[in-house]
């Protein structure tokens, strides 16, 4: 058995301009039915089944919720499956990269708490764009290799995030 | 839909009859059991009207005292009587050995990994111990609700691992108690007072208990709770507090440190009563062993400030870890007995930019949000019609052994439970028949620096090149926070699964150490991770090289060839053996430079016999 799709799991269409309320509220909404705490009193095998229903509802909620993962996801629904690893040809990109990894490289020797909140803030700015961009793209099966490209695009960005804020977590000791 | 059936028709309990579950908050200094009646939740008294326990157990040869009775023995019979024994939950002999001097007790090493208290009574674990205290509070709550109990909930701190989660579980078990559900603490607050205030949105709950601390960020979004994050810090409580005032006393009175059992509880009692004597006065006079003298508030402000200042980082990184802002969080909830400190309650305050919450009873505020929860689990609709959901998370990250000693994490701390996450493997070496599979708990990157959960093999695995097979690893964590992992090779279907049931574990302050160790040397891990890399790389580079000199070197390599790569492999052996990752780099390069010729040739060969119509295979052989 194959296990539905995301979207009509909520019962959303697919697409990557997603209502962020509606999802949590729909969410919330199936969580409460199929929660394994409804069935505390259950059968072993209700329990289970609950169990693993909940898990796949967790799964598709944290899919949809991030927009990078949304982007995967929905490429994969329109081809095929997308490896996890490739080699990245992007140099521009890439280049932009090292040189934002190397800023906050600058950052944490300077300990500058102000100049990271700055460097967030733009990082916002670069994915809100790489988002725009990637909605008008990725439906298009012409535009494929551009989608495919913004969506590693939002994987790189994602990582820089994550290193943002690993590296707010070492300028407060 | 058959699967929204709670219970059989021929089941279902009778109209207006209620269910009884209670809730229990089973903590490191005292205890309560709490239950709804007329849809009120409320704390369950004994006897004497006292709704606290304090969680004391004291063995005499032919009984047990619980509470009051048997604290008010600790410094006259320490050896028998057991004090904040949920710091051992879960643990090791060797973790407990290494909160050594804090602890009177004389410990004995079981079958399992448990570690025992020797008493009058024989030796208990810690389990038994805690079973004792809650077969106290089952009895009360049978006896107040008048009838036998379908259930209950039990508190755990959030940070609590999965030996700590199952040790509670069977001591629950061993009171008699039917476990509905194990609940986050900070989760149990956060329902006492989002029901009791109608509080919508974004909370955050700091819970600083006698032995541990909790902050939780959640959202509420009607009756349905949703923790964003969570983190902790177990070297932190309300004892510390008493440590470090202990240590002062110590220090002004110049007595010796090194103090029996029956002593160090005396000074214990002492700084505790100071402590609290401190809340409402800003200095008291405190005597010990002859000597006497003042403590200020002020002093003992500045005693606590660096365990302040953890705690206040934990929930900076909670904060950001929900991926919010500090001032999105709009209610500041307290719980637990140490936020009584006005010191702790000014610090959080300024750190929220906003006075923190107190209205429900810090004591009690996480056994009467249990028993909201148990009450709704045992199928008790709720009078407003509101029904109650919480969706919870794992405290630390969950993940897997990989080559070269490294962690690799398979899911990630605050994903929402219940998780089901599956990783895919392959194998190391040609004709590997079986594999290792080691579940790890934490946030470092180094095996050693986490918490090893369990190991099992998967074996049956048929024979096939590296890298060949497919291993499918799967993990599921349930409602209750607990662990189950699976193993499965995909070509052949071969399986192996195991519920995860550590007997030994680590120290809350190793938990704790180890949350914060990642982030301090964040830096420290990557320069480690690198080297074991650029080890495994190497490893590889040799077994293949030395595979290929056992198959072919006689035939195609001359003497003076086969010697210059001999020296090569010399040298690259002994770098392995040190820390310097560069050069084994280097080398792993001049190995394979001097092994390339030798390389083209044996390609050559395959290429030739397979035009000759022999299968590889046969060329391996």
């Amino acid at each position: 058995m194959g296990s539905p799709c995301h979207f009509a799991l909520f019962d959303l269409q697919p697409g990557f301009r997603l209502d962020q309320e509606l999802l949590a509220a729909r969410y919330r909404e199936m969580a409460r039915q199929i929660h394994p705490d409804r069935f505390a009193d259950a059968s072993e095998r209700e329990q289970r089944l609950a169990l693993e229903q909940s898990a796949s509802l967790n799964e598709a909620y944290s899919t949809l919720k991030s927009a990078s993962q949304r982007a995967r996801y929905l490429l994969a629904l329109r081809g095929p499956e997308l490896p996890l690893e490739v080699t990245v040809q992007d140099p521009d990109f890439l280049l932009q990269q090292m040189q934002l990894r190397e800023e906050l490289e600058d950052l944490h020797d300077s300990a500058d708490l102000a100049g990271v909140a700055q460097f967030k803030r733009r990082l916002k700015v670069a994915q809100d764009e790489l988002n725009e961009s990637f909605a008008v793209c990725w439906d298009d099966a012409s535009r494929r290799e551009e989608a495919e490209r913004l969506m590693r695009r939002m994987q790189f960005l994602d990582k820089l995030s994550h290193e943002v804020r690993q590296l707010e977590e070492r300028l407060d000791d | 839909m058959a699967l929204l059936q709670i219970a059989e028709p021929g089941q279902s309990p009778q109209p207006h009859q209620r269910r009884l579950a209670v809730g229990i908050d089973l903590g490191t200094t005292n205890s309560l059991v709490a239950a709804v009646r007329s849809g009120l939740s409320e704390p369950l008294a004994d006897a004497a009207g006292q709704v606290i326990l304090p969680s004391a157990v004291r063995y005499h040869a032919d009984r047990v005292e619980v509470g009051e009775v048997a604290k008010a023995a600790a410094s006259a019979d320490p050896l028998n009587t057991v004090l904040s024994v949920k710091r051992l939950m879960g643990r090791g002999l060797a973790d407990v050995k290494q909160l050594g001097d804090q602890l009177p007790y004389r410990f004995v090493g079981g079958e399992s990994h448990m570690p025992f208290i020797e008493t009058v009574q024989g030796p208990k674990s810690p389990v038994e111990v805690s079973a004792d205290i809650l077969k106290v509070l089952r009895q009360r709550a049978e006896a107040t609700l008048g009838g036998e109990l379908v259930g209950a909930v039990i508190t755990v701190p959030a940070y609590f691992d999965d030996s700590q989660r199952q040790a509670t579980k069977d001591a629950a078990r061993l009171a008699g108690l039917n476990v509905l559900r194990l609940l986050n603490e900070p989760t149990a607050a956060a329902v006492a007072y989002g029901l009791d205030q109608h509080a919508e949105g974004v909370v955050a709950i700091y819970d600083l208990g006698g032995g541990t601390f909790d902050i939780s960020v959640l959202r509420l979004t009607g009756g349905v709770f949703e923790v964003l994050a969570t983190g902790g810090d177990s070297a932190l409580g309300g004892d510390d507090f008493d440590h470090a005032i202990a240590g002062w006393i110590v220090q002004q009175a110049g007595i010796s440190s090194d103090l029996d059992p029956a002593q160090q509880r005396l000074l214990l009692e002492a700084a505790c009563a100071a402590k609290e004597a401190l809340t409402d006065s800003p200095s008291v006079t405190l005597s010990y062993a002859g000597w006497a003298g003042l403590l200020s508030r002020e002093q003992f402000d500045a005693l606590i400030e660096p365990m302040l200042a953890r705690s206040l980082k934990a929930c900076r990184r909670a904060v950001r870890d929900a991926g919010i802002e500090l001032d999105e969080v709009e209610a500041v909830v307290m719980v637990g007995g140490s936020t009584r400190v006005p010191r702790v309650r000014q610090a959080v305050a300024e750190l929220f930019a906003r006075e923190p919450l107190t209205d429900i009873d810090p004591d009690q505020v996480v056994a009467i949000g249990a028993a909201i929860q148990a009450d709704a689990l045992a199928g008790n609709k709720r009078g407003d019609g509101e029904e109650l959901l919480l969706l919870d998370v794992i405290p630390l990250s969950l993940g897997l052994e990989t080559m070269g000693g490294l962690m690799e994490k398979v899911i990630p701390r605050n994903t929402t439970i219940p998780v089901a996450r599956a990783q895919d493997f392959t194998t190391y070496k040609d004709g590997q028949t079986a594999m290792m599979v080691h579940v790890l708990q934490g946030e470092r990157e180094l095996i050693s620096d986490c918490r090893s959960l369990a190991r099992f093999e998967l074996r049956g695995i048929p024979p096939m090149v590296a890298g060949a097979a497919k291993i499918r690893v799967t993990f599921q964590v349930d409602a209750d926070g607990l662990l189950s992992v699976a193993a499965r090779e995909l070509a052949s279907g071969v399986e192996a699964s195991i519920q995860v049931k550590p007997s030994y574990g680590l120290t809350d302050g190793e938990i704790a150490r180890m949350l914060q160790d990642s982030f301090k040397n964040a830096g420290d891990d990557k320069v480690a991770r690198v080297l074991r890399e650029q080890q495994v790389d190497a490893q590889r580079l040799l077994e293949a090289v030395e595979a290929a000199l056992l198959a072919d070197g006689e035939r195609l390599l001359d003497a003076d060839e086969r010697m210059a790569i001999d020296a090569q492999i010399e040298l690259l052996r002994d770098l392995m053996a040190g820390t310097d990752g560069l050069a084994i780099e280097q080398q792993t390069k001049r190995l394979t430079q001097v092994t390339d010729a030798f390389a083209a040739r044996r390609l050559d060969a395959t290429v030739k016999a397979a035009l000759a119509g022999r299968s590889l295979d046969e060329i391996e052989e």
